[in-house]
């Protein structure tokens, strides 16, 4: 697949040789030309590229219907894929755990980081920068370096043995970024706006609700398009730190896969299945997940 | 920080609001605090505490001290993972490389070009799991690979890449590089977005062909995206393979997949080695750290906000 783009590197000068001894008059016609075939050229690499990035999709899809007989010859179709998913997985169970996990733990995400900062952009205090950084700082920390502590102390407090585990650590590893998100944010909206609201009467904190909460809705989209993402798709905390029988999908998954004797006919339907919901949130909201992901540079 | 600049002249009640606004500040971001500091801080001085002791998780910690770490450093099974690390590295340039160029053409703006972008964007979207099951039947000996080798009469070429070390690593390697082009491709397509669009033009009117412009002009200009674009790349091929080598490979054959994050999970979770797991963690913070301080030098001299 690396090679795909290969040929795209030449294509832009290619068209430019036959040009090259056209007349003086038709010098026009021939610009234009060049452009049309430019184009066609890098229409012709966006098709393959495309191609190659939708391909497992399409893999996913034709091959979640058909049984492994039908699989391992690759013609014919059944629905025993979807059959088997739904025998070896509790589809339907893990799927809820899922949604539960997402929503409490992108609920607390926001929650610290609305707040967080609001005080950070306009209601600093001695110390506030020093610990804004500390905390934007944390999103340097790997998962896997800290993972044995936080195993460690969750277990110690009886955490691993339901959802609580799982959720507050999926909120403090989308905290710091969420939290520089909502301050970038807040410190956009201005000074005089919020003092106009406190001379008014209301307090600072009731200000942050009124005012500036309902202000920030695009960057809260953008915090929870991006947490839902990240958590849905997550692995390695959901595997360490939930019981098995409130296993996300994309833990039951990987666990499934990794047992070894599952066909690959369920496990193309489960793999398409758990992609479906992250695939509908971004279809929606792709804008937010840009403009997240162009906000860590920073401009 | 300071908060001189808010008020200039010094009247009771202006004293007493900013001794509110000050109150406020801290309660509302007390609650961030407290999370990041008992889950995110709080567990990096338990692991460099950890890491210098042998501890099996269950009975009483042995304490070692610093001699952990040169112990550790001479362990040829760690050589092996950090050379798988290194080897991933030469997978960052292509992940960088390929998304250039695609964004490069998707900035000409040609037909449907919006519909490509997210169409490129859209395995950002997809766990790690679900590519890893993909690429498993991938690169499979009777996968989708071997059938399109056979298919453009390469039959001959059979390959069995996740069976021998190092082609297992290519083929993860391969997989990450395809998962990383959506990523890269939007940052530079914000990069190019910020270009001024009269020096492009004041290069095709000095002469210079496309390929002279994205050399001369386009790339110089991009530098900053492209540094970011690079950190961004380590960091995931450091701290973010790690479900996909569960899918894939489970670290092998051997150790031909186990990179560092990997051996985190394999020491602590799987061989009940709480100490050396930890040590393998700090390792990885180490690195990430001087990855990050790069990012944080290249970001500050361009960001009037000096934080």
């Amino acid at each position: 697949m690396a090679g795909a783009s290969a040929p795209a590197a030449a294509a832009p000068s290619a068209p430019s040789a036959p040009s090259a001894p056209a007349a003086p008059a038709s010098r026009w016609q021939s610009a234009r030309f060049r452009r049309r075939v430019t184009a066609s050229v890098i229409f012709a690499v966006m098709i393959v590229v495309a191609v190659v990035m939708l391909y497992p999709f399409w893999y996913m899809s034709d091959n979640s219907f058909r049984n492994q007989a039908q699989f391992d010859q690759q013609r014919g179709h059944s629905l025993a894929g979807w059959t088997g998913l739904f025998r070896d997985l509790p589809v339907v169970q893990e799927l809820v755990s899922s949604t539960v996990v997402c929503v409490a733990a992108i609920a607390i995400i926001l929650i610290v980081a609305t707040t967080a900062g609001f005080a950070f952009a306009k209601l600093r205090y001695r110390g506030s920068g020093l610990v804004f950084l500390l905390i934007v700082a944390a999103m340097m920390v790997p998962l896997q370096s800290i993972i044995i502590p936080e195993y460690v102390n969750l277990a110690r407090f009886n955490l691993t043995s339901n959802y609580t585990g799982a959720v507050l650590v999926y909120a403090a590893l989308g905290a710091p970024f969420a939290t520089f998100l909502m301050a970038t944010y807040y410190r956009g909206i201005s000074d005089e706006l919020i003092e106009a609201a406190v001379m008014d009467g209301l307090s600072y904190e009731r200000t942050f609700l009124r005012i500036a909460l309902p202000l920030s809705l695009p960057a809260i989209a953008t915090v929870t398009v991006l947490q839902f993402i990240q958590i849905w798709d997550d692995l390695l905390v959901g595997y360490l730190f939930l019981p098995t029988n409130d296993r996300t999908i994309t833990v039951g998954l990987a666990v499934l896969s990794s047992g070894r004797t599952t066909g690959i006919p369920p496990l193309m339907a489960g793999s398409l299945l758990s992609a479906i919901p992250a695939i509908i949130v971004y279809l929606i909201f792709q804008r937010y997940l840009i403009r997240g992901l162009t906000l860590g540079m920073g401009k | 920080m300071s908060l001189s600049a808010a008020q200039p002249v010094r009247r009771p009640g202006r004293s007493r609001l900013a001794r509110r606004r000050r109150l406020a500040g801290l309660l509302l971001s007390v609650p961030a605090i407290l999370l990041v500091a008992a889950l995110l801080w709080a567990p990096i001085v338990q692991a460099i505490r950890y890491s210098m002791t042998t501890w099996n998780g269950y009975s009483a910690p042995v304490w070692i001290g610093p001699s952990a770490y040169t112990s550790a450093l001479s362990d040829p099974i760690l050589h092996r993972v950090l050379e798988n690390n290194a080897l991933l590295l030469l997978a960052v340039p292509v992940a960088i490389g390929i998304p250039l160029i695609i964004a490069v053409l998707l900035h000409e703006h040609v037909r449907g070009w919006r519909f490509f972008r997210s169409v490129y964007f859209l395995p950002t979207a997809i766990s790690w799991v679900v590519i890893g099951m993909v690429a498993l039947q991938f690169f499979a000996a009777n996968g989708m690979l071997n059938q399109f080798l056979a298919d453009v009469g390469l039959g001959s070429v059979h390959t069995d890449m996740l069976a021998s070390e190092y082609t297992a690593l290519a083929a993860l390697a391969i997989t990450f590089i395809w998962s990383m082009i959506g990523t890269n491709t939007i940052i530079f397509l914000t990069g190019m977005a910020t270009l001024d669009p009269t020096l492009i033009e004041a290069a095709r009117v000095d002469g210079l062909n496309r390929w002279q412009i994205f050399w001369r002009v386009t790339l110089p200009l991009l530098t900053r995206f492209i540094q970011f674009a690079f950190v961004i790349t380590v960091i995931s091929a450091f701290s973010a393979l790690f479900s996909l080598i569960f899918v894939m490979t489970g670290g092998g054959p051997g150790l031909g997949t186990t990179t560092l994050e990997f051996f985190v999970y394999q020491a602590g979770f799987a061989q009940g080695q709480f100490g050396t797991g930890a040590l393998y963690g700090i390792i990885l913070f180490v690195i990430m750290i001087v990855v990050g301080i790069g990012q944080l030098r290249l970001i500050r001299p361009e960001d009037g906000e000096g934080w």
